[in-house]
């Protein structure tokens, strides 16, 4: 299994004022695989996201990815491994304001050893006539297909999602969840996506649903449904 | 479709660098001509001083200066002179004093060929009779030129150019003056021929001497020295060679006030140069700050996607150090052609040096260039790692805040718009902190450089008005005169012997009872305690009942004197004893004095009794020289307090506005107008800056007093520290100026800032 997830616990807060927001998360995601977190706000998942990602830590529980158990890595060893496997995208596209398309992506190339072609990448995220501009010359749905081609140009193992079209509009955030699909086919990467949009559950191979801190309901679908055909 | 690894891409991140100096240009270009000017003042004064500081040590040799000089009441004896000559070789010295009018006097030489050899600085020396060579710098003083004819005693001279005499480096006519004074007093060449024509003048028997060394290339040590310096004393003094005036050549502040002075300049100007330096780091440090806190989220997404603390942290202080660097190399460009000739100019305004060339100085460069650079990186790593300590998640969530604030600070019952202006206040304690050292730094600047004038100005009306009599006599021998102006009393000198204290003559006064002059110094009846001049308990940190400690200027007698009270005595440091005491202590006959004490000239004194004649002229020496050597200087150091409080308040206000802006784009749309919002920021800080300037006050006050304190301590004398009460309207008037400037600007600012920038916000 690519990635494993064991009695994951997190509280926030000391004392009286502390809220357990993880209450021993366990799932398995297999590579290549689209893993969709759903849940309202407060559910969690977010968190969990986080925990994964290696910019939060858990209280208890593991988490495995490729045979790495995370909290084994030092401080400087999680940096290096979010550097080497990760890919992040916010639903805050946090560009760079003043770098040009095209330099925001090679922000992401720069910290892998075998980066995508820039170029090509550009081409495949439709942002070939935007490439020399600036983030405030552009749309929301550019500016996130900008932060997607920053995190998938590195190449990385998994992608990591927290609700990449929670600011967009409908017909955006198809053509958004279109390229996260082709991503994923075309370079093989794992994607997590955390969203509180039910009607995502379709277009990923695996669905966890949270609800305080605890996983719901889990299940696989057998086929996946294309996001040009989801509607919401 | 991966590309090639060999073509390693370049950190994107620093094609930010530029586009961040252009869009931030205003507080960079302030930053940046800041730094240049400072460096390049600062490089150029220690390329002037390295520079003339070489000339000057080289003089020593170049110019053969003497080992030493002593002064006699008549020629030296045959004997004296062999005597000495197991030790040493002594050369004639021999000079006269003449006055060019009341308070001008010159003393003239003739040329020197074996020791003090004399520098030509332009023109040629004398070589016929009525020819002089003046100083250059007494000459530029008083607007002498070459060719001109002057008067100086009786006698018409034609100039035939300027010197400098390696041991009139400072133009000093007493080695114990309190300061030197190159209007009043200069020295001059006239040739051999000239010289025989003053028979029925007063010739003055200065010789200088030079040590015997066998090997002339082996140096002696200064304690060698010292012997055979204490040798030639002992055999002046055992001969009774008629001793006027003993100086070893390392005590003669006439050949090493100069070079002491070059010193401690360069000390001043290094301080300087630094604390300008860490406040600018902080600064810039405190500016990164605010843009990181407007970054926050794309550093967490960065930091998220594996870009290391470090690398961030590179990234943030390379654009400091950038300008750091550029402008300090910029400003010593600036040193080495424009600034350097302006110290060069000062130097040679306050002293007679010898020529130079100017010195590529690498320690300089190193310390104008590479140690700000170090200073900056230094600063902004210690600042800026804290913030980078925060982790990702804290970026992302725009959490930068170690410690939350636990309560709102319950502000006292003032109107809505006082509160919400101190919310500001306090919101911003960290920036407005940073203002305060600034402005206390500015403030510190503005008050020791204005405060000198006054100071000077207020020493030399108490020195005047203070004057024990308008003339003082000082005799080689009793002399009765039938004047009533007249009054006797006994003045001598002693030199301060407390450990670890300059080496400072001390007047010693022995007042008859009933003075006219002195009817004033409470003397104790009992005659084990003296009354000292408040500048000796100011300068040796000494207290009434403590004992002062002397010691004899040509033997090693030492004295001890209770402090039993003491006495405003402005022309510095003095101790005042009864007549009767004062012959007891110096072991003198009952019937001596030695001075005369007059508010008139007294004609019928002979001029070849009188040792010394000091008038208000004599009195003002000190003061004269500080202001002149302080002249140019203090509107500078004005001006420059000046630019640093607007360049420190407009930054950090910009700080503050910046942070501010999500606040004072939605009190906008909430309907509050541009005055409005400007009148709650800008009055916001315009408190900050009032508070800072008024706290400044009395704190650089006492910094200032320690300052002047290190400043003077090792002069020979003393000037009291005073502050004229004006000074400080006028310091906290420049705080004030500066920042109703920097007021138009930021209203400017805040007028800019749009309504949606808010929105904006929110929805990234």
């Amino acid at each position: 299994m690519f990635l494993k997830v064991e009695n994951l616990e997190k509280s926030y807060g000391t004392g009286d004022s502390s809220v357990k927001v993880l209450k021993g998360i366990s799932f398995e995601v297999e590579k290549g695989n689209i893993c969709v977190l759903l849940g309202a706000s407060g559910s969690g998942k977010s968190t969990l996201l986080n925990i994964i990602g290696g910019i939060d830590t858990a209280d208890a529980g593991t988490i495995t990815i490729d045979g790495d158990k995370l909290e084994n890595l030092s401080e400087k060893e999680i940096s290096l491994y979010r550097r080497n496997h990760l890919g992040y995208i916010f639903q805050a596209y946090n560009l760079i304001p003043n770098l040009t398309v095209k330099e925001n992506i090679e922000v992401g190339a720069y910290l892998s050893k075998s980066p995508l072609d820039i170029d090509e990448l550009i081409k495949t995220l439709g942002l070939w006539e935007h490439k020399d501009k600036m983030p405030n010359q552009l749309s929301g749905g550019q500016q996130q297909r900008t932060a997607i081609g920053r995190a998938v140009v590195k190449n990385p193992d998994i992608l990591l999602c927290d609700e990449p079209t929670g600011a967009l509009d409908y017909n955006t955030s198809k053509e958004i969840l279109a390229l996260l699909e082709e991503v994923n086919e075309k370079y093989n990467c794992t994607i997590i996506m955390v969203t509180h949009n039910d009607a995502l559950k379709l277009m990923a191979d695996k669905v966890i649903k949270l609800r305080d801190g605890q996983i719901r309901r889990e299940y696989i679908n057998e086929v996946r449904t294309k996001s040009q055909d989801l509607d919401w | 479709m991966n590309s090639d690894n060999s073509k390693r891409i370049k950190n994107p991140l620093n094609k930010r660098i530029i586009r961040e100096l252009k869009q931030e240009i205003g507080k960079n270009l302030a930053i940046f001509i800041f730094i240049a000017a400072t460096i390049g003042f600062i490089s150029g004064f220690y390329v002037a001083d390295n520079s003339m500081k070489y000339a000057y040590d080289e003089s020593f040799e170049k110019y053969n200066i003497e080992d030493g000089n002593f002064e006699l009441s008549e020629k030296i004896s045959d004997i004296v002179e062999e005597k000495i000559s197991e030790y040493a070789k002594v050369y004639e010295n021999f000079y006269i004093e003449k006055d060019i009018d009341d308070q001008r006097k010159v003393r003239i030489f003739t040329d020197r060929k074996e020791v003090n050899k004399v520098c030509v600085i332009e023109g040629e020396i004398p070589n016929e009779k009525n020819q002089i060579a003046l100083d250059r710098l007494f000459a530029e003083k008083n607007k002498l030129k070459i060719g001109d004819n002057v008067t100086i005693g009786e006698t018409d001279y034609k100039i035939t150019g300027f010197v400098a005499l390696p041991d009139y480096s400072a133009l000093f006519s007493d080695n114990y003056d309190l300061m030197f004074d190159a209007t009043h007093f200069g020295v001059g060449i006239v040739s051999k021929e000239q010289f025989d024509t003053y028979g029925n003048s007063k010739v003055y028997y200065s010789y200088s001497w030079k040590i015997n060394t066998e090997n002339p290339s082996k140096e002696l040590n200064d304690k060698q020295k010292e012997e055979i310096n204490n040798e030639i004393k002992d055999i002046l003094i055992n001969e009774n060679a008629g001793i006027v005036n003993f100086i070893v050549e390392a005590d003669n502040q006439a050949i090493h006030f100069t070079g002491n002075d070059m010193g401690s300049d360069k000390a001043m100007m290094t301080v300087l140069l630094y604390v300008v330096i860490v406040i600018l780091a902080f600064i810039f440090a405190v500016t990164t700050m605010s843009t990181i806190d407007k970054e926050s989220a794309v550093i967490g997404t960065l930091r998220a996607s594996g870009y290391t603390k470090g690398e961030m942290l590179r990234h943030y202080i390379i654009l400091p150090i950038l300008v750091t660097f550029v402008a300090s190399i910029i400003g010593n460009i600036l040193g080495y052609t424009i600034f350097k000739q302006f110290v060069v100019d000062m130097y040679y305004n306050s002293y007679s040096l010898p020529t130079y060339e100017t010195l590529w100085n690498a320690q300089a460069f190193v310390m104008t260039t590479v140690i700000p650079a170090i200073v900056m990186i230094v600063v902004n790593l210690l600042v800026l790692n804290c913030k980078f300590k925060l982790s990702p998640l804290k970026f992302l969530r725009h959490d930068l805040k170690k410690k939350k604030n636990s309560k709102a600070l319950k502000l006292p019952n003032l109107s809505f718009m006082m509160r919400f202006k101190l919310r500001i206040i306090i919101q911003n304690i960290p920036n407005y902190t940073m203002l305060f050292i600034g402005i206390l730094f500015a403030s510190i600047l503005a008050l020791f450089g204005l405060m000198m004038l006054p100071l000077l100005n207020h020493s030399g009306d108490e020195i005047i008005e203070h004057m024990k009599g308008n003339y003082q006599y000082i005799l080689k021998m009793p002399i009765e005169i039938d004047n009533e102006n007249a009054q006797k009393c006994m003045i001598g000198s002693v030199i301060n012997d407390i450990k670890g204290t300059h080496e400072d003559e001390i007047t010693v006064y022995g007042i008859e009872e009933n003075s006219k002059y002195f009817s004033d110094v409470k003397l104790k009846d009992s005659t084990s305690s003296v009354v000292v001049s408040e500048a000796i308990l100011e300068k040796y940190k000494l207290k009434i009942g403590d004992t002062v400690k002397v010691k004899s200027e040509f033997t090693d007698k030492k004295y001890e004197f209770k402090i039993g009270g003491s006495y405003y005595y402005p022309q510095g440091l003095a101790i005042f004893m009864r007549s009767d005491k004062y012959r007891e202590v110096f072991e003198l006959d009952k019937d001596y004095f030695n001075a005369y004490l007059s508010d008139e000239k007294l004609d019928e004194l002979n001029e070849t009794a009188i040792l010394t004649k000091i008038t208000k002229t004599d009195m003002l020496k000190v003061t004269t020289q500080l202001t002149d050597s302080f002249g140019g200087i203090v509107p500078m150091m004005a001006g420059f307090a000046v630019l640093m409080s607007m360049l420190i308040i407009y930054l950090l206000s910009k700080v503050v506005i910046e942070k501010n802006a999500g606040s004072i784009s939605m009190v906008k749309i909430l309907g509050y107008s541009d005055r409005e919002v400007s009148r709650l920021y800008v009055t916001a800080t315009g408190i900050a800056a009032i508070l800072s300037a008024l706290i400044s006050i009395p704190l650089s006050y006492i910094i200032v007093k320690e300052l002047f304190y290190m400043f003077m301590v090792d002069f020979s004398g003393w000037v009291s520290y005073y502050v004229k009460p004006i000074v400080f309207v006028q310091v906290f008037s420049l705080t004030i100026l500066s920042y109703i400037v920097v007021a138009a600007l930021l209203y400017k600012k805040i007028r800019k800032i749009p309504m949606e920038q808010v929105l904006k916000n929110v929805e990234l």
